[in-house]
């Protein structure tokens, strides 16, 4: 038996049943005047105001996005073969905290025996495909399990993303202490997170997937006191070439 | 008026004013003011009532540190009048005074109560006749305190913003010191932050003329990329963690290295009637003179112990403030005596103030030698009397240290400067400016590059200049702490005449309050403290405790280190509780089902972390509906774990004291947790999936606890063995009722007859459309379908069973009507049913306990002596005949009326239509049949026990 039910993205339509993954965090994102639009299986909010509007809130405060579709995965294995693995990847140096990107796929290093790989929907197979392959020739026990379902997540971006931060986590994010790739578990509103510096002024947050209404509202109330408001995933600039090396 | 020409460096704009109103009165100030500047420059003298002799008390430090100035702002009593900036239309209103403040009617304690208030006379006076206590109780706490705070407040509602912030470097103390410290090490790379309780950096350079200086540091700090706070007080040092209060936020800083550059407090003089309006720090003076151009009086005596009081002269002479005599403790003055004595002015060498008389405020002063008031030890003073309206007393500096004490540092008492000065360091921590011991304009700025060139330094930063200067520096700090201005001490007590001699001016302990302490045998400082409150008030001893030490060395014939000092604790300035309070973190956990209870009208609770819904309104129909048609129920809650390896099955047996390894893929089997005592600590179900992999559910409210209870066992095991808590990462939902089968044939091509799919298989289909894990277990009691589904897909599961149900007549179920089902089928709740004490055969689960299993296991040891022992008490159930449910929690009674055993559950079942429940009762009336007593709230119940479940006892109906 195995554990496709994990999977939100193996759901299929059929006569009569049309299902589409939704984030935890999509009734907050409706009340916020999001646009929500159908791609890829899931319903996604796009976006909340003109683009020109996001735009300026990402260059000048800080926005927010709900990235929760995001696919995750999780192997863990003894930590010579998480290495390994981890080391697969061209250019790749393995070091706990920081995360390696590349083909579209962070590589977060959680602990010597606990690898997190976060990647958008479009490139879940492939990674997937990638990790299986590499669990295969390393002939020992390792699990790799689908927990896009289990963490939900945001990106906070813009110049006062930190300060949004600074209201509901103690993490030090300044940028020579997390720098682009740096890879950060830890304590976001009380609750167990992951945060990644994805680039220079933007990172991706991992929480529980129960608790995330609660992290809406707390980073809705950080960001909004410092004139932040919530942004569509269309106004998040793709992560540039640069940031695809980190860790190299 | 008694506002001056334009001051070099004031901070009024005098071009804005600002209008508020203080006691209902309108006042005018400028833009810049303090509360008391503008009040002052208006001519108020009296700004508040002492603590417990309601005597007039007039500005005395402006500086924030005294308590001679608290008032309400806006209706938010503790503000300090001397520090509080005017705003257009504040509310300012004094504190403690009834009618008013010119005429307080408790102000007679202070002229005919002294002998009914010694030090602890609530413990003295107000003792007899004993039953009047609560009276003289109330008595006491309406006439104590500072301020009332109303109960209801909407303008005073605020939320406080907590912003964590981490540095390379803390710099707390924004004066010429800190500014150079803080620049220093930017310089040098440091992230550096620098916080200072004044409106702008500066500190003590601004009062004393050098703005220029200060601003020109300030820009540099700046310039060098140093983050400032300024009006902004750290409150204290915890592990590292220093909590600051601006305004509306409280930032918590946590810096790698810390610099304290927290200058130094001004000690007044002990006196007869040192409190009055009028008698002022020469700081005081100064800064309402520089910072606000307000004259402080027109004709001052000046009373000092070293050069500072003698500048201060100076400085008043020139904005028109007429001397009438300059004492100098000292018997040679130092060198601004010659520039005084050109005034005109007459300098005194060894001369103090000895008494000041007035009424509203001073009206004269008494100067004597010093000697002369020391050796008669309290007779009225001798000496001459100065008429005067202002009474300037400058008794020395006491390093502000209580930061750096916080922090682990050490004082040792300087006799050449005459207070406790800062001796041993912690690491990471450096003390720089006024607090290190330095004074001088050059040695403040010297000091203060050095300690940031260090915490700089500390931090790996710098270069081969960089750490030659810091050696320079170092030596030419040594040099100017080695030799410190001529100061005189003054005498614990100067003089003593007419009116009381302040030591403490927060709490009104007088010189002897403290004498009378320790002739009761409060000889220690800390008794001291707690006997008389003395260093407990607003001031937290920074103008009082050394004055205290002082006073108890002299009368005990101690030296001030055999004293020592009081502990110093956070907070080190009062702080209103709001700001403590910060905003609420209520991490609520929400299924993703949980809208559609929302939309639904869910009545919504808390169940551990999680909202969740307790019914939709009807739970009677909810429970008949499961039995009659069916039900769906969100489970999300329940703990999912993921047990993954080739020792997966082993890892199980370990934990559980029944056999998983021979579990075949596909199946299922219940399971107890049990605690190395052998008590039940949480159960669930597992399922199978393949060879290497367990699907593990526990209760809801224990997922987190087993997660952590497998994670910690493993780790000591060390087998291959991998957990994955995926509890929120699954929407699950229970199926159930006759009507199950159908509504499942309607949403997925699986094959759901009972031939195909038994009780306790478990099996993963597409249920319309979404990839499910289906278990078939029944918690409930009916037939049943465990659903399990990833989260994001949980409310579209929801939807398209409750639609295919809808020919049925499905009914959503809350946890209310979950719980009358699953007792009906006695099955338990662990921490309901069961305790701390509670053990698998007590439970009447003796059938879950395999000691035949040739591994060792969790608890086996105690489960194996207590399968040998019949335990005393049993879980049964019981019904009532007579309709009344018992409370859950009642008792059970013996023969003889004593408790026996307890209610764990009892509802009243809409199907079985009878009062049903569980209890623990003795093993020995544990039969079916039995009668049992329950006593619950004074009535009296007469139960029947029944071992098997109240319905379908023999699984029929779960099975079908």
């Amino acid at each position: 038996m195995s554990l496709e039910f994990l999977d939100a993205s193996a759901a299929v339509k059929t006569e009569g049943f049309s299902p589409v993954a939704r984030s935890p965090m999509e009734r907050r994102a409706r009340a916020a005047g999001a646009q929500i639009e159908e791609r890829g299986g899931w319903a996604l909010a796009v976006a909340y105001a003109a683009s020109e509007q996001e735009a300026q809130t990402i260059s000048h405060a800080a926005g927010w996005a709900d990235m929760s579709h995001l696919a995750k995965l999780e192997l863990q294995a003894e930590p010579d073969v998480v290495e390994a693995i981890f080391v697969s990847n061209p250019s790749a140096h393995f070091e706990l905290g920081t995360a390696h990107r590349t083909d579209g796929a962070w590589w977060c290093p959680l602990a010597p025996s606990r690898l997190l790989v976060i990647c958008e929907p479009s490139r879940f197979a492939s990674v997937r495909r990638q990790l299986e392959d590499a669990v295969g020739a390393a002939r020992k026990p390792v699990s790799l399990v689908d927990v896009t379902t289990a963490f939900a997540a945001l990106t906070i971006v813009g110049p006062l993303s930190r300060e949004v931060f600074a209201r509901f986590s103690a993490l030090d994010l300044r940028p020579h202490e997390t720098p682009v790739g740096a890879v950060r578990p830890g304590s976001v509103a009380r609750q167990p997170g992951v945060v990644v510096c994805e680039d220079e002024d933007r990172f991706l947050m991992l929480f529980g997937w129960a608790v995330a209404e609660y992290v809406w509202r707390q980073v809705e109330e950080a960001a909004r006191r410092l004139g932040g408001s919530p942004v569509g995933i269309d106004a998040l600039a793709p992560l540039d070439a640069a940031v695809e090396e980190v860790g190299g | 008026m008694s506002r001056l020409p334009a001051q070099p460096g004031e901070r009024i704009a005098r071009e804005r004013v600002v209008r508020f109103t203080f006691d209902g009165h309108p006042v005018e100030g400028y833009e810049g003011d303090t509360i008391g500047s503008a009040l002052y420059a208006a001519g108020r003298r009296t700004f508040s009532r002492s603590f417990k002799y309601h005597r007039r008390r007039g500005l005395m430090c402006c500086a924030g540190q005294c308590p001679n100035c608290i008032v309400a702002v806006d209706g938010a009593p503790g503000a300090r009048a001397c520090t509080e900036p005017v705003r257009e239309g504040m509310r300012v209103e004094h504190l403690n005074a009834t009618p008013g403040l010119e005429f307080d009617l408790m102000s007679a304690v202070d002229r005919f109560g002294g002998a009914l208030t010694p030090p602890g006379f609530y413990y003295k006076t107000f003792i007899r006749p004993r039953k009047l206590w609560p009276v003289y109780e109330k008595v006491l706490r309406h006439a104590a305190g500072l301020g009332r705070i109303a109960k209801v407040h909407p303008d005073r509602q605020w939320q406080t913003e907590y912003r964590r912030r981490h540095t390379d470097v803390l710099v707390v103390g924004g004066g010429l010191a800190g500014l150079r410290a803080a620049a220093s090490a930017a310089e040098l790379g440091a992230d550096v932050l620098l916080v200072d309780n004044g409106p702008r950096p500066g500190g003590r350079a601004i009062v004393d003329g050098h703005h220029g200086t200060a601003g020109h540091l300030h820009d540099k700090a700046v310039a060098a990329g140093v983050e400032i706070l300024d009006g902004a007080t750290a409150l204290g040092y915890f592990d590292g963690l220093v909590p600051v209060w601006q305004g509306s936020t409280l930032h918590q800083i946590r810096a790698q290295e810390h610099v304290f550059a927290t200058g130094a407090v001004e000690q007044p003089l002990v006196f007869s009637g040192n409190d009055l309006p009028g008698v002022m720090l020469s700081g005081g003076a100064c800064r309402l003179a520089s910072l606000y151009a307000v004259k402080p009086g027109n004709r001052a005596v000046v009373a000092t112990t070293s050069d500072r009081g003698l500048q201060a002269a100076i400085a008043l002479r020139k904005i028109g403030v007429e001397l009438a005599a300059v004492a100098d403790l000292r018997s040679t003055p130092g060198p601004p005596a010659d520039a005084v004595r050109k005034l005109g002015v007459e300098v005194l060498p060894g001369h103090t103030v000895v008494e000041a008389q007035g009424g509203k405020t001073v009206a004269k002063a008494t100067i004597a030698p010093v000697q002369a008031s020391e050796a008669d030890g309290g007779a009225p003073p001798t000496g001459r009397t100065f008429e005067c309206d202002l009474v300037i007393t400058s008794g020395g500096f006491v390093p502000a240290a209580s930061l750096l004490v916080q922090a682990g540092a050490k004082t040792r008492y300087d006799s050449q400067r005459g207070h406790f000065a800062l001796s041993d360091m912690p690491k990471s921590v450096h003390a720089a400016g006024e607090v290190a011991g330095y004074e001088d304009a050059d040695s403040l700025s010297c000091s203060g590059k050095l300690a940031g060139l260090a915490a700089a330094h500390a931090l790996g930063l710098g270069n081969p200049a960089s750490r030659k200067a810091a050696d320079e520096l170092r030596e030419r700090a040594a040099t100017a702490t080695a030799h410190p201005a001529a100061a005189a001490l003054p005498p614990a007590v100067c003089g003593q005449g007419a009116s009381k001699c302040f030591v403490c001016h927060c709490e009104d302990v007088t010189a002897k309050d403290i004498r009378q302490s320790i002739a009761e045998g409060y000889d220690s400082i800390e008794l001291c403290k707690r006997y008389t409150t003395v260093t407990m008030g607003p001031c937290q001893g920074r103008m009082c405790e050394l004055q205290s030490v002082r006073l108890m060395a002299q009368e005990m014939g101690r030296s001030l280190d055999e004293i020592g000092t009081t502990t110093t604790r956070p907070p080190t300035t009062p702080v209103p509780m709001g700001v403590l309070a910060g905003p609420p973190f209520e991490p609520a956990k929400r299924s993703a089902i949980h809208g559609r209870h929302r939309e639904l009208n869910a009545n919504v609770m808390w169940a551990g972390d999680w909202r969740r819904a307790y019914d939709y309104g009807d739970p009677e129909a909810e429970v008949l509906a499961v039995h009659r048609a069916a039900g769906l129920i969100d489970v999300s809650t329940l703990g999912k774990l993921l047990v993954r390896g080739p020792d997966a099955g082993e890892f199980l047996d370990r934990l559980y004291p029944n056999r998983l390894s021979n579990l075949k893929p596909g199946r299922i089997r219940y399971g107890v947790i049990n605690s190395d005592a052998g008590r039940i600590v949480d159960d669930g179900t597992i399922c199978r999936l393949d060879d290497d992999t367990f699907y593990v559910t526990t209760t809801s409210s224990g997922a987190g606890a087993v997660e952590e209870w497998f994670s910690w066992w493993l780790t000591d095991w060390g087998m291959r063995v991998y957990l994955t808590d995926i509890t929120q990462g699954l929407a699950a939902v229970n199926l159930a009722g006759p009507k199950a089968r159908e509504i499942m044939e309607r949403v997925t091509e699986l094959d759901c007859s009972n031939e195909a799919f038994k009780y306790l298989d478990g099996k993963r289909a597409l249920i319309a459309g979404v990839p499910c894990l289906i278990l078939r277990i029944g918690f409930v009691g009916e037939l049943g379908y465990e659903i399990h589904c990833p989260s994001a897909h949980g409310e579209h599961l929801w939807d398209a069973l409750l639609q295919a149900g809808e020919e049925f007549g499905i009914r959503p179920f809350g946890l209310e009507p979950q719980r009358v089902l699953r007792l009906q089928k006695m099955h338990i709740l662990v921490g309901q049913d069961t305790d701390s004490e509670s053990t698998p055969f007590g439970a009447a689960m003796p059938w879950i306990v395999k000691l035949d299993k040739e591994e060792d296991f969790i608890g086996r040891w105690a489960l194996e002596r207590y399968s040998t022992e019949s335990a005393s008490t049993t879980l049964v159930g019981f019904t009532l005949s007579d309709g009344r449910v018992p409370t859950e929690g009642s008792v059970v009674l013996d023969g003889g009326q004593a408790p026996i055993g307890q209610v764990t559950s009892s509802r009243f079942s809409p199907v079985l239509r009878q009062v049903i429940g569980m209890a623990w009762v003795p093993a020995g009336r544990a039969s079916d049949g039995d009668t049992v007593t329950i006593a619950d709230n004074g009535r009296t119940l007469q139960a029947r026990v029944r071992t098997k479940p109240f319905y379908d006892p023999d699984g029929e109906v779960l099975r079908s």
